[in-house]
């Protein structure tokens, strides 16, 4: 085994899915056996370009490939939304902690998630649908800037919406003419009952202005800080706590989260920005 | 562990060099910079009175080195033994430090590694401490305390030379015809000039005194302007982390030549206004206040709370090299001054 923690494993793009204006999924095929916990992150290189962090967002339960859902932000997303079939790519990882399912167990999963946010949250949805009965139910509240720029349209619109002991609501900030749901930011279709407080976790994902919101809006609902599961999104380089990119406050997010409570981090400075 | 007298260094320098590349430090006027140790050149050999300019962790964490290439992966190259002599309490101390983050079981970074079991420490003891130097007050000494294989402390008509592992020990093994027994007035000598330099140090740096374990001070400051203050006198030139001997920031970026795809690791600093940016522009370090502030709490609390010790050695390079103003005692003793001020503030309220 190569001992190295820097060298990529080898893969493959084999299928390149339009989600929306701003955002693919890539089908990838890693050379080597490679498993990952739903929430932990990759660092996906384009071999003599860079490496960006992203979370896959296919089932951990699926190990011959893993779905990446990328928004074209900047360098390497372009380059990558710029890219091929076959396209070459290297993988390192899986790093940080992913969702503790487990823990979720016998409660009612809230998640609230917006723009490439629902990349993160669409493995874990799997991950949780996959033992639905585990659960006492799965609310999502999902939000995008207008109907087009939602990913995973062919199932969130339909079949997802139908999966027993799953109830998803959505919005836009801007409707078009065939909207007829929501319009409003996200917290607008979150209401206090939507889950019984004393027995649910709440999981956010999404931009960090709408993180901020959102958090803000279930303490309000009277959520402990400690119920509420938040995917940080930091300047990561190394992936393994050296390089000291991502810290906040004494966390390396790469290693000990991406995924943190909000009583782990809310005492530190500038956590939204 | 031995102890020896020694009267000439140059044999001693010389049988080491015979197994392994050896760095000196050479003595450039106002400071001192590292040197291949060449037998056959005609230089005296010199003990450097302080650390030399350059941080310690070049030798072990390079300024840039290659990580990774494609598409065939890198195997870590084996390295051959070499030897730096001239290190101080405040390097064996920052390299304890480095241990701590790159050889850490599950994440170990096999370049450091191969380099650090491959390196062979000669230490010697300061004299004569510079006006930056503070170990003293970050439970530094002087002369070293451990990590060192071989130390080296200069007396009248020679030097003690001090195993201090087992690798020490088999070198002054195999070359014990160079060495005397060292008699108890130059061990005496050298009791004696180490309780001095610790004195001079104290006495340079009496104005320095914490009222409280230093980590309180600086969380206990966390939100005051301090930081915002200081970072005015700053430019941004990031001297203070490149020469520092325990920041270890680094980033991994990748190029290519033709079809030969490569990935490097490269120092970085903290203190760079984009260190901490994400795509979109949101950055959580944007003020350079915040820069300041987040690589004390890094320094002197987060770093202690995950790995036990402090992330500073007080070895002052980052005040030498500044191009700016910001002196790192300068910001803990205002610190600590405000601990006193709310301390008294507190106690007020109490009653
Ligand atoms: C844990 C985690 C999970 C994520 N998951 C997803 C996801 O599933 N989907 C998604 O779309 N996005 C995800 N992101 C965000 C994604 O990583 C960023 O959008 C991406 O890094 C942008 O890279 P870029 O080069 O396109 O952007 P740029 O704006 O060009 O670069 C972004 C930042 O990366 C740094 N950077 C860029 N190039 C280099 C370089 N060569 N060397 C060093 N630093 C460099 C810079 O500091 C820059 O500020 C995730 C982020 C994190 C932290
Ligand atoms: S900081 Fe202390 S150990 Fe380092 S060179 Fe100065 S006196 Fe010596
Ligand atoms: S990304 Fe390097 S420490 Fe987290």
């Amino acid at each position: 085994m190569n001992q190295n923690l820097y060298q990529p494993i080898n893969g493959e793009i084999i299928d390149i899915i339009d989600e929306s204006p701003t955002i693919k999924s890539f089908v990838v095929v890693p050379e080597e056996e490679f498993r990952f916990a739903t929430g932990q992150f990759v660092e996906l290189t384009m071999p003599g370009e860079g490496e960006a962090p992203f979370t896959p967002s296919s089932s951990p339960a699926i190990t011959d490939k893993m779905e990446i859902s990328i928004m074209k932000a900047g360098r390497i997303t372009a380059l990558l939304h710029e890219c091929e079939k076959g396209q070459k790519v290297g993988i390192r990882g899986p790093y940080g902690n992913g969702y503790p399912v487990d823990d979720f167990a016998g409660k009612e999963v809230y998640i609230i998630g917006g723009g490439v946010g629902l990349a993160p949250i669409r493995s874990l949805f799997l991950s949780l649908v996959e033992r639905i009965k585990d659960f006492k139910s799965v609310v999502c509240r999902y939000g995008a800037k207008t109907p087009a720029d939602f990913i995973y349209k062919n199932t969130l619109f339909d079949s997802w919406q139908k999966i027993e002991g799953v109830n998803i609501k959505l919005t836009v900030d801007q409707a078009d003419g065939q909207w007829k749901d929501n319009v409003g930011v996200v917290t607008t279709i979150c209401a206090k009952d939507d889950v019984d407080v004393k027995n649910a976790v709440v999981v956010i994902c999404g931009p960090p202005i709408m993180m901020k919101f959102a958090t803000m809006k279930m303490l309000e609902f009277g959520f402990k800080d400690s119920q509420i599961y938040l995917s940080m999104e930091k300047n990561m380089s190394c992936g393994i706590g050296k390089c000291g990119h991502c810290m906040l406050g004494k966390y390396y997010v790469c290693k000990d989260g991406p995924v943190f409570t909000y009583d782990q981090i809310k005492k530190y400075p500038n956590i939204w920005d | 562990m031995r102890i020896v007298f020694l009267s000439d260094l140059k044999p001693l320098l010389s049988a080491i060099a015979a197994q392994m590349d050896l760095y000196i430090p050479k003595n450039a006027g106002t400071h001192y910079v590292y040197d291949r140790y060449d037998p056959s050149a005609d230089v005296p050999v010199e003990v450097n009175h302080i650390r030399v300019c350059t941080p310690s962790k070049e030798f072990l964490f390079p300024l840039r080195e290659l990580a990774a290439v494609f598409p065939e992966p890198l195997e870590p190259k084996e390295i051959e033994p070499f030897a730096v002599f001239g290190l101080k309490d405040c390097d064996l101390r920052s390299i304890e430090i480095l241990d701590k983050v790159f050889a850490e079981k599950e994440f170990e970074d096999p370049f450091y590694v191969k380099r650090r079991e491959k390196m062979f420490i000669i230490s010697s003891d300061c004299s004569d401490p510079a006006d930056s130097c503070f170990c003293n007050v970050l439970n530094g000494r002087p002369f070293a305390q451990s990590g060192f294989d071989l130390n080296v402390s200069k007396v009248k008509g020679g030097f003690v030379v001090e195993a201090g592992s087992l690798k020490g020990e088999e070198l002054l093994k195999t070359n014990s015809e160079l060495f005397s027994k060292a008699g108890d007035d130059v061990l005496a000598e050298r009791q004696a000039q180490r309780a001095e330099t610790q004195k001079q140090l104290e006495q340079n740096n009496a104005d320095l005194k914490f009222d409280a374990p230093v980590n309180e001070i600086v969380e206990n400051g966390q939100d005051s302007d301090i930081f915002d203050q200081e970072a005015t006198t700053c430019v941004e030139c990031q001297a203070c982390t490149r020469v520092c001997p325990t920041c270890h920031c680094f980033y991994l970026y990748d190029t290519k030549k033709d079809d030969y795809f490569s990935k490097m690791k490269m120092w970085d600093s903290c203190m760079r206004i984009a260190y901490a940016e994400v795509a979109g522009g949101a950055n959580p370090r944007k003020i350079l206040g915040d820069r300041l502030r987040h690589r004390f709490m890094h320094k002197f609390s987060y770093f202690l709370e995950r790995y036990g010790v402090d992330m500073c050695v007080g070895c002052g390079r980052c005040v030498d090299a500044e191009a700016g103003d910001v002196d790192i005692r300068a910001v803990l003793k205002k610190l600590n001054e405000e601990f006193e001020r709310e301390g008294k503030n507190k106690a007020k309220v109490g009653k």
